[in-house]
């Protein structure tokens, strides 16, 4: 059975999360987003080719949202309410509380500012709301009999999560945003190894490769000492949830550690209620901020007090985060107005800045002043300092996810095309797992494991039970080429546990497939065991072995009597003796035996085994016939070419 | 005796079972009974044989596995109370279960009772490699994994545990594998193993291990890796690289692991490999592929795309591992740093940038460790500190953890200043924190000093630019007292212990003012010179630095050398130094040795002066004083009920504490205190469970009883077997007793209403006199309670009071802070019979007296203590002998002696066990007296614990 994976959004771009997976039978809508960069029906994923009737509830069987940002839940309401998809949408609790009220602020700020047309109401919002089920982290939900879902920490924003799905044999991961490296207060993503048939997952940065945080923090932390000591102000423009706590979370334990008195203070509003949502939502933080809660919770900020418009002109230095980030208007853009003349005084700027707003100018270049509006000129004097604290995982952090979950198969999305097409080829040449990045609309068909549920008799599960290990080693000529396998090295012993293996599968008609125990199955057939054998008759020239016969029967070479004839294996003997070190050679009489291989005079004129009819000089030549079993095929040949007096290899 | 009743059903049982051999399976119950009867110590040895013969039965006869189960678990407990018994079980169990039995887990049973009655008579289980390794090969997985982990106990033979175990590797079940891994880790000695393709195939298999599926089975393999991998590297010098580079690569590829215990073996395991090719350890802190590792032909004649992928699994681990989410594995890297950057030194400056950035963890143990690390990086001389790092350093000397600035100082001590500037920054930093933390001072004198004599240069600098600042105001009056001219003094004298001959540009002047500090600053340099040689030292500088410098016969390669008399030292120095102890000044006259010491530890010098460690008593009282603070912080726990955590936190405190308390003998008074007053904490919070609001009134009043009884001994032990108590400490004793009867008052339930009025209002007024006597603000509680006492006493006596005012009384108490000042002895006793014990009993004669010899110490008693020795028998009837210290030694702080106690009430029994102890009359006026003939007149505290002394008729035993 085929992964069928219809990718409706964020192929080969950042923007409006969707892909549809069919696996098994099920299909599931991994995300559900929308592309702020339209005002369109662009704005929203190609619902119409999931069902061309609109019969959505039939062609989904269920919704997945991995987070609350509005590029993967944006366009949920508009589906759930207007399209009227009416099955179960899964995303983790935190997602479920804070989605709304994100939602709830895209609508207003669409409708109310820009004077758009609806494209979903607070009602619809709260309709929707009503559909979603909440999980938990690692809880396993059974969506129905057959598909189950499993999330797992993903970092990136409170209660993102990755998902694990899973339809019979076939499992795959989709990751949504996430991030490998963890920060102040949100935690590493974190996943089991699973065996997976295909790993979704984005790849914002596949090409940037970043540094340690630690450096960038050192230096966040020394330009707003610096600056606070120097008795100026420190403007800090963030949006409310995310980034403003992590950078608090840092200037709380820095003023704690520093003894610092200088207040900071968190402009009113979201901020203030998004710290309340972390308050409750702590599992879902970092490690560290966990485990301190018994004793303190984090986001119960000691330093931090609400700040007061009057408080703008006060004398004396200050910390303050205001929203919006992008100083696009607001709050932060009043203060900012009244701050920025002053060389003492700082502003920080979060790592992307949408273009034409103030942050985006401030960020290309430093200018001495600033077009507010036609009218209005502001001199900027202050000091910048550009934070890049990203919540999204690198390309060093994509590529150890694949590695450490070693899918078989890996599609790239929420990227920019040229960069996914580096990432693609990165992962197969290092990791050699096939990749794929599919534009907007594409399918994408991978295979899938299948597994048929068999039987097993009791003999074979009694063998598998008790431990069967042996240890084989490496014969010496295997030395030059493989010791070094696939670039692995391989060690000469080696052990082995085939209990499992030896069961040998038996489909009958009409009946169940069973594994059996071998000796069983030969039982079932009522056949005896047979055993493959080589066998090769040749000439040996009996130049050759003049060098090791003794005088006395040279003599008579010329004319092969019998029991000259019965001389040669003794000779054969020795030769081998001398040539083949190790090994355990015996002689028998009428045959040489090393392991299996056995080798003894041919007296037949037509040998079934014999390949070269007639040797160059008939006369001197005398045909030996041997046999072995395969597993010494490598032996068989060494031995028939110090025989033959050749070299090994040249056959 | 009446124990023997409830035996009696067993022993029917016992001999029902015997008579009737047909029934061989022995009930649930027998089996219960049995038990109960094998761990009593008093059961009759004719019972235990035929317990004996009745298990023996069983074990013959029985086909039952549970019941073969339980009666071998009897012979081993058997086995383990009687041990006459163990070498019969023994055999037993050998003969019969071992081999009859055809079950393995029956076999593993067996093999358990086996060696743990050899390991208590410390011989040899002697069962041979083949039947373990049948039994290994039997079908159950957990006798399997029990056979393998207890392998180590029955001295198999090690080639034969490393094939078994290299054969398990493989098995189908993770626990399996992982215990089988362990086994490899042991194994992993050179001693065990010689031969290449065994450590090979060992090493390799591991490292297939490490993609196992499950978190623990890849973590043992990481341990086997490293402990096989580290065989390899060291088995031919010629392959040493290749190896050590391959189980680099290999570990390094397991620093991205998503399972955190994974990643800590990793990282610890990185910090035991001692070489490893430089492009590798570069291309560590890099998460970008460095072209070099590309390129390098290390990785042996490996293809390239291997060389490819491994340096892409190297790529920026330990960077990985510095901003690890979990401490553990921060910790670690920054802990396997410290070998790693004696590899290379570039690797070891580049690693030091990031540790810089480290200063800045928000765990403590994570800068404490990455501050180790730098400690270790500058003994090692590869500290290269820049100006780029100096912001994050030095701002690790303000912080507020004391043992984060004082590790920064411990490097500051050794550490390198490439310029001027630097050197600035960190005298700077060094006097900020002077002027924070005044009671740091003598160790930032201390790293002033050393700061100066390794930078002379910078430091006469500095002071010729200072020197006006230092000038004593024109009045003429020696203002030194100021932080920041007391450091640039220190930093001054020590320029002409320096390497060059800047010495000489030191005003002499400056050298006499230092005079004025010395007592403060010999204290700092303990480690370098006592203080009469501080004193001569700076009294030849104040004279003529040319001279000393010339004098002092400054080596270049050993600038901190030796002993240079100096002549002619003033007496006078006592009178200056008086503000320190004595213990400086070592009496000689005239003259002293200016012994300049080589760098030493100042623990090190400072115990040759005191006899033991000074930096660690400051830091034993500080620290006991750190955590009695932290007690007082839990008392909002406790009034919230959170008493799981409560308990949780102060066994945390109990468990530092009792460190300190084997660390130096000078404070074990204080430990015991600070001990005694966590056992109190916490019965008081066991107490508060009863008053919580959601508590419900039917818990049982007597549990409370109960715990208010305990707290009250416990106060009463704290308030009477500690001397040296200071008034505000006695108060805070007091204070928690009144507590205690408020409590007890404020419950309706309880009894002895009567009783406990009293003695709150006769502590009450003792806790009022104390008050008059000293200058001690009364709590809260204390002048409630006082004057709700006074009110009660007022009122018509014997009225029992209303438990809704004491109640409310409670709304105002809160715990205060203890603090110790090291100054409280314990009174306690040691109490030995010798060679008396179950065994060896001591005569008697019937119906005389018997003296029973006990060698006694007592710690911290004086003359006026009544001391009583207290012996019971099992009957509880007691006698009191006094104690009449006056005979035995003069010291109060410790008197040994040997004391024959007599004993009269001698009972006709062939032998009896007594009960003795030693315990001192409390002089409490709360206490009551008790009217006892013969014996003491105030409730007895108790300092030692119950001996037993076992005595027998004469010619009994």
């Amino acid at each position: 059975m085929a992964i069928e994976c219809l990718v409706l959004g964020a192929g080969q771009q950042v923007g409006k999360s969707c892909v549809v997976v069919s696996m098994n039978g099920k299909r599931i809508m991994f995300d559900c987003g929308m592309d702020m960069a339209y005002h369109d029906h662009r704005r929203h994923p190609d619902f119409s080719r999931i069902s061309e009737y609109g019969d959505f509830d039939k062609a989904l069987t269920c919704i997945v949202i991995t987070h609350f940002h509005l590029d993967h839940i944006g366009a949920l309401p508009y589906f759930t309410e207007v399209c009227g998809y009416r099955g179960p949408i899964y995303m983790t609790y935190p997602t479920k509380a804070l989605a709304p009220s994100m939602l709830e602020d895209y609508r207003k700020v669409m409708v109310e500012r820009r004077g758009e047309e609806e494209q979903f109401t607070s009602e619809h919002i709260v309709e929707c709301m009503k559909k979603v089920i909440a999980v938990d982290v690692k809880q396993t939900v059974q969506v129905d009999k057959d598909l189950m879902i499993r999330a797992y920490y993903a970092g990136h924003v409170l209660g993102a999560a990755m998902f694990y799905t899973k339809v019979g044999d076939s499992a795959i991961v989709y990751t949504g945003d996430y991030n490998m490296t963890p920060d102040r207060h949100l935690g590493a993503a974190q996943i089991d190894r699973l065996q997976l048939d295909l790993l979704i997952t984005e790849s914002t940065y596949a090409t940037t490769i970043r540094d340690s945080k630690y450096g960038r923090e050192a230096e966040f932390l020394k330009a707003v000492h610096k600056c606070v000591l120097g008795g100026g102000k420190v403007l800090i423009p963030t949006f409310a949830l995310g980034r403003a706590q992590e950078l608090c979370i840092l200037l709380e334990d820095y003023w704690e550690r520093m003894n610092l008195k200088i207040p900071i203070y968190f402009s009113s509003g979201l901020t203030m209620q998004a710290n309340m949502y972390y308050k409750m939502l702590i599992s879902w933080t970092s490690q560290k901020v966990k485990e301190t809660y018994s004793t303190r919770n984090a986001f119960d900020f000691k330093h931090v007090l609400n700040f007061d418009r009057s408080m703008i002109s006060a004398p004396g230095p200050c910390v303050l985060f205001a929203t919006p980030g992008w100083i696009s208007g607001g709050f932060s853009l009043e203060v900012f107005k009244q701050w920025a003349p002053s060389e003492m005084n700082l502003i920080t700027l979060p790592g992307y800045c949408a273009a034409g707003t103030i942050g985006h100018k401030l960020m290309s270049g430093k200018p001495s002043k600033i077009d507010l509006d036609k009218d209005t000129q502001l001199d900027v004097r202050c000091q910048i300092h550009q934070l890049s604290f990203s919540p999204h995982t690198d390309a060093k952090g994509i590529m150890d996810l694949v590695k450490f979950l070693s899918p078989k198969h890996v599609i790239l999305v929420h990227g920019e095309k040229p960069k996914m097409a580096t990432l693609k080829g990165r992962i197969y040449s290092e990791l050699g797992i096939r990749c794929d990045d599919p534009a907007n609309n594409e399918t994408v068909c991978i295979p899938s494991t299948h597994h048929v549920e068999v039987g097993a008799s009791n003999t074979f599960i009694r063998s598998s039970l008790n431990p069967n290990f042996n240890f084989s080693k490496m014969s010496s000529e295997d030395e030059s080429d493989s010791r070094l396998k696939d670039g692995k090295f391989m060690p000469w012993l080696q052990v082995k546990d085939e209990r499992a293996a030896e069961g040998i599968l038996v489909e009958e008609k009409g009946k169940r497939a069973k594994i059996v125990h071998l000796d069983e199955f030969l039982l079932m057939l009522g056949e005896k065991k047979h055993d493959i054998r080589f066998a090769y008759c040749f000439p040996i020239n009996t130049d050759n072995l003049e060098d090791t016969k003794s005088t006395d029967v040279s003599s008579s070479s010329n004319a092969l009597s019998v029991s000259g004839r019965s001389s040669w294996l003794p000779m054969l003997y020795i030769k081998l003796s001398d040539e083949l070190s190790g090994g355990n050679i015996q002689y028998f009489g009428e045959q040489i035996q090393v392991e299996s291989f056995s080798v003894s005079l041919c007296l037949k004129d037509r040998c079934p085994y014999r390949i070269v009819d007639s040797p160059p000089n008939k006369c001197e030549a005398v045909f030996f016939c041997c046999a072995w079993s395969i597993a010494d095929e490598k032996l068989a040949w060494k031995i028939i070419s110090i025989l033959e007096n050749r070299n090994y290899g040249t056959l | 005796m009446d124990r023997d009743l409830p035996n009696s059903s067993c022993e029917q049982s016992i001999r029902s079972s015997s008579e009737n051999p047909a029934e061989d399976s022995l009930s649930p119950e027998t089996l219960a009974s049995l038990r109960s009867l094998v761990i009593t110590p008093s059961t009759p040895d004719t019972t235990i044989s035929s317990i004996f013969q009745t298990l023996t039965r069983s074990l013959q006869l029985s086909r039952d596995p549970l019941v073969l189960h339980h009666t071998l678990k009897l012979l081993s407990d058997l086995a383990s109370y009687r041990p006459s018994l163990s070498s019969s079980v023994s055999e037993l169990v050998r003969s019969h279960a071992l081999l009859s039995s055809d079950s393995t887990r029956l076999a593993a049973e067996s093999l358990d009772v086996l060696a743990s009655i050899a390991e208590r008579e410390g011989t040899p289980v002697d069962l041979d490699d083949r039947s373990f390794v049948s039994l290994c090969f039997g079908p159950s997985v957990s006798v399997r994994s029990w056979l393998l982990r207890n392998a180590e106990r029955f001295r198999i033979g090690p080639h034969v545990l490393l094939t078994t175990f290299l054969g398990f590797t493989r098995d189908p079940y993770p626990y399996v594998r992982k215990t089988a891994l362990d086994g490899l880790v042991g194994l992993s000695k050179p001693s065990v193993v010689e031969d290449l393709d065994m450590i090979q195939a060992c090493y390799c298999r591991a490292v297939e291990l490490l993609l196992d599926t499950e978190d623990y089975v890849r973590s043992a393999a990481v341990r086997a890796v490293s402990a096989w991998g580290l065989m390899l590297v060291a088995f031919n010098l010629k392959t040493k690289l290749y190896w050590s580079d391959n189980l680099f690569v290999k570990l390094c590829s397991m620093g991205r692991d998503m399972s955190m215990e994974v990643r800590v073996e990793a990282f610890d395991a990185l910090g035991k490999i001692e070489i490893v090719s430089v492009d590798i350890l570069l291309q560590t802190l890099s998460k970008r592929v460095l072209g070099t590792t590309k390129e390098m032909g290390s990785f042996g004649q490996c293809p390239a795309a291997e060389v490819e992928r491994s340096a892409s699994s190297v790529a920026g681990v330990l960077v990985h591992g510095l901003e690890d989410e979990f401490y553990e594995v921060r910790k670690s890297t920054c802990h396997s740093l410290r070998t790693l950057t004696i590899i290379s030194a570039e690797f070891s400056e580049k690693a030091l940038n990031l540790l810089m950035d480290v200063l800045n963890d928000d765990s403590m143990f994570v800068r404490l460790q990455a501050l180790e690390t730098m400690l270790h990086m500058a003994t090692y001389g590869l500290l290269k500190v820049q100006g780029t790092h100096m912001h994050m350093f030095l701002g690790s000397l303000m912080d507020g953890n004391m043992s984060i600035s004082s590790a920064t100082r411990k490097i500051l001590k050794l550490v390198k200043l490439p310029n001027l500037e630097t050197f600035k920054l960190s005298v700077d930093g060094l006097i900020d924190n002077l002027e924070r933390h005044p009671q740091d001072e003598a160790d930032i004198f201390s790293v002033l000093f050393h700061i100066g004599r390794n930078h002379g240069k910078y430091g006469v600098s500095i002071i010729n630019e200072v020197f006006e600042e230092m000038e004593p105001p024109s009045e003429g009056k020696l203002g030194f007292d100021t932080a920041r001219v007391a450091a640039l003094l220190v930093l001054a004298i020590s320029a002409p212990l320096s390497h060059g001959q800047h010495a000489c540009n030191i005003p002499p002047i400056i050298f006499s003012y230092a005079v004025t500090l010395l007592g403060r600053i010999s204290v700092a340099l303990t480690d370098v010179m006592n203080q009469d040689t501080l004193l001569a030292y700076l009294s030849q500088c104040s004279r003529s630095t040319r001279f000393s410098a010339m004098e002092f016969n400054l080596r270049e390669d050993k600038p901190h050398l030796p002993a240079v008399t100096i002549a002619s030292l003033s007496h006078s120095s006592n009178e200056i130094n008086s503000t320190v102890g004595s213990p400086f000044q070592q009496g000689e006259d005239g003259a002293a040795n200016l012994q300049y010491q080589a760098i030493r530890e100042p623990m090190e010098v400072a115990s040759l002066h005191f006899g033991y460690p000074l930096e660690v008593q400051d830091e034993v009282i500080r620290s006991m004083n750190l955590i009695l603070a932290k007690v007082k912080d839990i008392w909002p726990l406790i009034q919230s009920g959170f008493t799981n955590e409560v308990l949780r936190v102060l066994r945390s405190f109990k468990e530092e504490l009792a460190t300190f308390a084997s660390g130096s003998l000078r404070f074990v008074g204080d430990v015991a205190f600070a001990l005694q007053y966590l056992q109190v904490v916490k019965q008081l919070a066991k107490v508060w469970e009863h008053f919580l609001p959601a508590r419900k009134l039917c818990s049982g009043m007597g549990e409370l009883d109960i715990a208010l009884g305990k707290l009250e001994t416990s106060l009463r032990e704290m308030r009477s077997r500690f001397t040296g108590l200071s008034l505000k400490q006695e108060l805070q004793i007091l204070e928690l007793l009144l507590l205690t009867f408020t409590l007890r008052l404020s419950k309706v339930e309880s009894c002895c209403q009567v009783a406990s009025l009293k003695k709150l209002s006769t502590t009450a007024s003792h806790v009022e006199s104390i008050l008059k006597l000293g200058s001690i603000e009364p709590s809260n509680f204390m002048s409630e309670v006082s004057k709700l006492s006074y009110l009660t006493r007022t009122s018509s006596f014997g009225a029992p009071c209303d438990p809704f005012l004491f109640k409310e009384l409670l709304k105002y108490f809160s715990l205060e802070q203890f603090v110790v000042f090291g100054t409280i002895g314990h009174i306690k006793a040691e109490l030995v019979v010798p060679d008396n014990d179950a065994e060896n009993h001591l005569p008697f004669v019937p119906r005389l007296p018997v003296g029973i010899p006990c060698e006694i110490t007592l710690h911290n008693i004086c003359s006026e203590n009544k001391v009583w020795v207290r012996m019971t028998m099992d009957d509880e009837s007691t006698q009191f002998v006094f104690l009449d210290l006056d005979h035995f030694g003069s010291s109060d702080e410790v008197r040994k002696f040997t004391y024959v106690v007599p004993f009269y009430r001698i009972p006709s029994a062939l032998s009896f066990i007594l009960r003795i102890c030693i315990g001192m009359e409390c002089s409490f006026e709360d206490v009551p007296s008790v009217k006892r003939y013969g014996g003491p007149d105030r409730e007895l505290t108790y300092l030692c614990q119950e001996k037993e002394v076992h005595l027998s008729m004469v010619g009994e035993h």
